[in-house]
């Protein structure tokens, strides 16, 4: 069954991970809550499900701390909704994130698979 | 933003994400109605979404102690009957420290002078003499003043004033002072100038200072007093100036009159009469001031004989200024300390005994993820909550206290600044926390042990039980022992008012109506003068109707002016300075012991025939006549009132008197001898009228009496004799009934501790008991085993407690009169009594614990 598998491959997200997805999913432009998690899960393939107990907390969360600021916009369809964007202390957070997330993966995959990073 | 701004965001934000899901799946083919629940239950859980979302804004810690305090006032709601018993203990405990807390803060507040602790008292003293903060005499003091140890240093007399102000005399107080004395104070005056150099000069003293009360009563506050003529005994002298309102009060004094030493006394070293106040000479420390002062009396007294033995103590105005209501406030601070430390342990002990009943709340509360310190505070929020509401309800008890307090119109310091100010409404909320704390502790300890696993099982008599026991049990001993000191001390206090109170005074208090009359020394220079003043007034009040006897003495009994002198007798070398008997000295008009019924032991009464020409006679009472004469008949025997006296010669021996609490205080029991006034006479005298009936109908005639045989005498401190001694034993009946009262309270909440923890212990072993009696145990037995149970808890209590008090009574002492402060039959009395009620306390469960009805025991398990 698709759906049940789909469920299974769920990863749950380390702590700090969705904090960088979602700042890297305001790099190209504004976006409200639901369109964050839908770009999370179709650039990962549907293997990516951002609940929105975590997602909401965590977009509260990075706009306390100044890495996002937010406005009511509306989208294409007319809806009101409430858009976050990247601050650029937010930026600067996301270029360390990144750096981090690439050494991290990079240590990570040369553990699983030494024989291709040899 | 505000809060509900955000809230309202939120759930915009949250409907606006469903709406474009809603929306998504529409458009993708879906019917609404599957859309939306689709919609919905991939979004999950809306509310929790929004409250951890919520979690995420920073204001967590308010909004949580907001939780708590709501969830705390449900509790307290739900269980109305436990939260107004505890508020109210509460507000008893709190109130009584808030009282007495308005009373120190307005005695302790600071004397308003400059630099208050560079000015001093200087006292004569002496050890073998017995002489404590005694006056001192003019030679000596100029030899103090030229030490270069004070930059200012002042004498001191208090003294009374004929005021006249139109056609109307009045006495009032007043203070002789030589000009250094303002300058030793250093506060400014309100209005004009104080006394300089040459208004100490001999006829250059008519001049007066006026306190603000006195200027407000009597002047109308007018600026233009100064310049402005009064008429003091007779005499016309100027107002040069007046005090500010926060001028230090030594007495009752309204008026200032600068100080003339007496020619007559002026070399003599033995006339002490005056205090001495000094300001320390700047850069002098006090304790240098202390040693030079000490050498320089050591100086003098070995180079006059006036001075042998003396030495001379320094004691800084603030400590003079609240020394005599010190030792009372203590006392009375203490006792409502240990009250309200009793009313924490009976609160603790309640709410454990609650929370045992609660564990499985708390333990259901763990088991659903609440963190044990978010418990633990939960409950020191109750228990706060609590307490604040008891410091608010306890500002009624707390004024009711102050009123009470104030009603005794103790001669304390700043008596009149006694207040529930915002200073003791601020000790009184730090109080109410402090105490929230305090017995909230024990019950949230309980919650930070909770064990899950053993709280959800349905045994509740497991380990904790039993340790939550111990600490009831450790409560209620700590609770017994705070008790016993305090009724100690409540005893202690009640058998030493009662000695004084109910001890005779030696006369007849009742139906007897005094007025002071002050002659004025311009107008009655010459004591003949004096004596017939006071004869034509008994005389005429002895006419009165209603009077049964009139006579007149210069020192009423118990009355705060007495007078001493040496007793030497004429049969024997005259002693050694040191060694002389003191005695208080009386100058009476014939008929006075009959008026006071003062009963006749030996010989006769002074009468009319002890004249100004006739032999100089004297009645002693029998303390006199026994310290002096043991053994032999006193009458007839001679002495002199005083070394360079004539002698007199013993005509009769007449019973004690009482002498009031001061002097038995300061000196222990003191000789009394009496002089007739014709022989011995003196300018001020109290007239006594013994009345048929109610003694102060009487006042009105007696001062029309006195203003038709001068106008210009005024008479003042028209009071009975019962009211007198009323007013000199009121801090004895004020700290009687407040310490009492307090120990009472105590008593009462120490026995419902014990019942509390009983009744509980009961409860627990319903079904041992159940098996016991089933088993074949007597009630009686079942009876003796909880009361066992309660005396040995009550017995741990009293041992403690009997320590404690051995300890703390000695803080007494100042208090006491007739009684040590280990007296033996109260420490005993007070054990009985205590034990009595501990036995009370424990039998009314335990006659519950024997009407067990062994099947329901066994079978409700």
């Amino acid at each position: 069954m698709a759906a049940k598998d789909r469920y299974q491959n769920r990863i749950e997200l380390l702590q700090g991970t969705l904090d960088m997805l979602i700042l890297k999913t305001l790099q190209w432009g504004p976006q409200h809550g639901y369109a964050v998690i839908h770009a999370i899960r179709a650039g990962s393939s549907d293997v990516l499900q951002v609940e929105t107990g975590s997602l909401y907390p965590a977009l509260h969360r990075l706009e306390r701390q100044g890495w996002l600021a937010s406005e009511w916009k509306q989208t294409e369809s007319n809806q009101r909704a409430k858009f976050y964007r990247l601050t650029p202390a937010g930026r600067k957070q996301l270029v360390s994130e990144t750096a981090r997330w690439t050494q991290l993966s990079g240590a990570i995959a040369s553990i699983m698979n030494p024989e291709t990073s040899s | 933003m505000t809060r509900r701004q955000r809230n309202r965001e939120l759930h915009e934000e949250v409907e606006a994400h469903l709406h474009m899901a809603i929306q998504d799946r529409i458009d993708r083919g879906q019917s609404r109605e599957d859309a939306t629940f689709g919609a919905l239950s991939e979004f999950g859980n809306r509310d929790l979404v929004k409250e951890v979302t919520r979690d995420m804004w920073g204001w967590g810690a308010l909004e949580r102690l907001w939780q708590d305090v709501r969830y705390g006032a449900r509790m307290l709601r739900k269980n109305p009957g436990f939260t107004v018993v505890v508020v109210l203990t509460l507000a008893l405990g709190i109130g009584a420290n808030t009282a007495i807390y308005s009373v120190i803060q307005a005695v302790l507040s600071p004397i308003a002078i400059p630099q208050p602790d560079r000015v001093v008292m200087v006292w004569t003293e002496n050890a073998k003499r017995n002489w404590r903060q005694f006056p001192s005499s003019v030679p000596d003091y100029q030899d103090w003043k030229a030490s270069g140890v004070f930059s200012a240093l002042g004498a001191v007399s208090d003294n009374g004033f004929n005021l006249r102000l139109g056609d109307r005399t009045d006495r009032i107080n007043g203070l002789s002072v030589t000009p250094d004395f303002f300058a030793a104070l250093a506060v400014p005056p309100h209005l004009g100038r104080l006394f300089e150099a040459e208004d100490g000069q001999p006829g250059h003293n008519q001049v007066a200072v006026l306190t603000d009360a006195l200027w407000r009563s009597r002047f109308g506050a007018s600026p233009s007093v100064i310049g402005s003529s009064i008429v003091l005994d007779g005499v016309p002298r100027t107002v040069v100036g007046v005090l500010p309102k926060s001028f230090p009060q030594i007495g009752q004094e309204e008026i200032y009159a600068p100080f003339i030493f007496d020619p007559a006394t002026a070399a003599n070293r033995g006339a002490r009469y005056f205090q001495v106040v000094g300001r320390l000479r700047p850069g002098l420390a006090f304790v240098a001031a202390q040693q030079r002062m000490a050498q320089l009396e050591q100086r003098l007294s070995r180079q006059f004989t006036e001075d042998a033995g003396n030495s001379v103590a320094i004691q800084s105005v603030a400590s003079a200024w609240v020394e005599d209501a010190q030792g009372l406030l203590v006392v009375l601070f203490g006792a409502v300390g240990f009250v309200l430390l009793i009313a924490c342990a009976n609160i603790a002990n309640l709410l454990l005994a609650r929370g045992t009943s609660r564990q499985r709340e708390m333990a259901l509360r763990v088991a659903l993820g609440a963190g044990r310190w978010r418990l633990c505070r939960q409950l020191l929020t109750e228990s706060v909550l609590l307490a604040l509401l008891g410091g608010i309800v306890a500002v009624a008890p707390s004024l009711a206290a102050i009123r009470f307090i104030t009603s005794f119109q103790l001669d304390f310091p700043n008596a009149d600044a006694i207040s529930l100010n915002s200073g003791v409404l601020v000790f009184n909320l730090i109080l109410a926390l402090a105490t929230g704390l305090l017995f909230g502790l024990a019950p949230a300890w309980q919650a930070w042990k909770t064990n899950v696993n053993d709280a959800m099982k349905e045994a509740s008599r497991s380990s904790t039980g039993a340790s939550h026991h111990r600490l009831r049990g450790l409560f209620v001993v700590s609770e017994v022992a705070l008790t016993l000191v305090l009724l100690v001390g409540a005893g202690l206090m009640l058998r030493s008012f009662a000695q004084v109170r109910y001890s005779s005074p030696g006369f007849d208090p009742r139906n007897v109506l005094t007025v002071r009359v002050a002659l004025s020394d311009k107008q009655y220079a010459t004591p003949q003068k004096q004596v017939a003043f006071f004869e034509r007034v008994v005389r005429e009040a002895q006419a009165l109707p209603g009077v049964v006897g009139a006579s007149a003495v210069d020192d009423l009994p118990a009355s705060d002016n007495l007078h001493g002198t040496g007793i030497f007798p004429t049969d024997r070398p005259a002693p050694r300075p040191e060694e002389v008997k003191v005695v208080l000295r009386d100058s009476v008009m014939p008929g006075y012991f009959q008026a006071m019924r003062i009963p006749l032991l030996r010989g006769r009464y002074l009468d009319q025939t002890d004249s100004a020409t006739s032999s100089k006679v004297a009645v002693i009472d029998e303390f006199t006549a026994h310290a002096n004469w043991p053994g032999q008949d006193a009458v007839g025997k001679s002495f002199r009132p005083g070394r360079t006296q004539p002698p007199v010669q013993i005509v009769g021996v007449v019973g004690n008197v009482d002498q009031g609490i001061l002097v038995k205080l300061l000196k222990g029991q003191v000789g009394q001898i009496y002089l007739p006034a014709a022989q011995m006479p003196a300018p001020a005298m109290a007239v006594i009228l013994r009345a048929a009936g109610d003694p102060d109908g009487l006042a009105p005639a007696v001062r029309t009496l006195v203003r038709a045989v001068d106008i210009d005498q005024p008479v003042f401190d028209v009071r009975t004799l019962e009211a007198m001694r009323e007013k000199s034993q009121a801090p004895q009946r004020l700290a009687t009934s407040l310490l009492g009262s307090f120990a009472l309270v105590a008593m009462l909440l120490a026995a419902i501790g014990i019942y509390g923890v009983i009744a509980y212990s009961v409860g627990q072993r319903t079904r041992e008991f159940g098996i016991r009696i089933s088993l074949g145990e007597r009630p009686l037995g079942v009876l003796r085993l909880v009361v066992r149970q309660g005396l040995v808890l009550a017995t741990a209590g009293i041992l403690v407690g009997l320590a404690g008090a051995f300890a703390i009574t000695r803080l007494l002492t100042k208090l006491l009169f007739g009684v040590k402060p280990t007296d033996p039959l109260t420490f005993v009395g007070v054990t009985a009594l205590f034990a009595a009620v501990a036995v009370l306390a424990s039998v009314l469960p335990a006659l519950r614990a024997t009407r067990v009805d062994p099947v329901i025991a066994l079978r409700c398990e």
